[in-house]
């Protein structure tokens, strides 16, 4: 991932900066989502093409950190991946909503 | 006469100064200081490219992706609803510059307005009504004595 010419500028004035949490956060479950889709053998267009999306760039879009699973789809994600949809659902709030999710279950290792 | 077929040059690979340019152009009030708006790219498995328009601190989420796979571009938004694709960069620019929620930008700009035209009225015509006051207040004794 690389980011623009003029927002190196912008970066070097804001070093040492941390990058804000909740982005870490997304990049860490998408991180994670893209071990799981490998774990189940599928590749970013059979995804897309299983939950429907005429595009895999979606697939992407959440996997490199950007955009979070959406609640309508999170059910279907679960399931292509062989995931119990509860559990998915679970460490997917881990990082998306890790104060809801401490409120709920608990301090837990990720 | 002969034609000669020229293959289609295929546009693939990271994305160009045009391609970039093209984009950024048409964000540039989305993107503009103050907004909190930054963008970055990456790319799918594939090695398609990617440009993500982010949203403010602290959330940072996706707000827009522009993706080109084998020569067409994609516009989808954050949740990853398509909003539009063709293989003219400038139209999808122009969609995309449509789909940047603006409602915010619009709002800070009519609040300083509101803020600016409040300031130079209260200015300009404070100093009256306070004299107003003041020639009421010495002329309602008067008044009132020839009631």
């Amino acid at each position: 991932m690389k980011r623009g010419k003029h927002q190196d500028v912008f970066a070097e004035r804001a070093a040492g900066k941390a990058v804000p949490e909740a982005k870490q956060l997304r990049k860490l479950a998408g991180d994670w989502l893209k071990q799981r889709r490998a774990d189940a053998e599928l590749s970013q267009a059979d995804l897309a093409a299983r939950l429907g999306l005429k595009y895999y760039t979606f697939i992407s879009q959440v996997e490199n950190g950007f955009s979070r699973v959406p609640t309508e789809i999170m059910g279907a994600w679960a399931s292509e991946l062989g995931i119990e949809q509860s559990a998915f659902a679970r460490h997917l709030l881990m990082y998306y909503e890790p104060e809801l999710h401490r409120l709920l279950f608990g301090a837990e290792t990720k | 006469m002969s034609v000669v077929a020229f293959e289609r040059k295929q546009n693939t690979g990271e994305w160009s100064e045009r391609e970039l340019s093209t984009i950024l152009a048409a964000l540039s009030a989305a993107t503009a200081p103050g907004t909190g708006r930054e963008w970055e790219t990456g790319t799918t498995e594939k090695g398609d490219v990617q440009f993500y328009l982010l949203g403010s601190l602290p959330d940072q989420a996706c707000e827009l992706c522009v993706s080109r796979i084998g020569g067409r571009y994609i516009l989808e938004d954050g949740l990853g609803r398509l909003l539009f694709e063709h293989r003219n960069l400038d139209l999808v620019a122009l969609h995309a510059k449509a789909a940047v929620p603006s409602t915010s930008w619009l709002m800070v700009r009519a609040i300083t307005l509101w803020c600016a035209v409040r300031s130079a009225f209260h200015e300009k015509a404070e100093p009256w009504l306070v004299e107003g006051e003041e020639l009421f207040v010495q002329f309602v004794p008067q008044l009132a004595a020839f009631a």
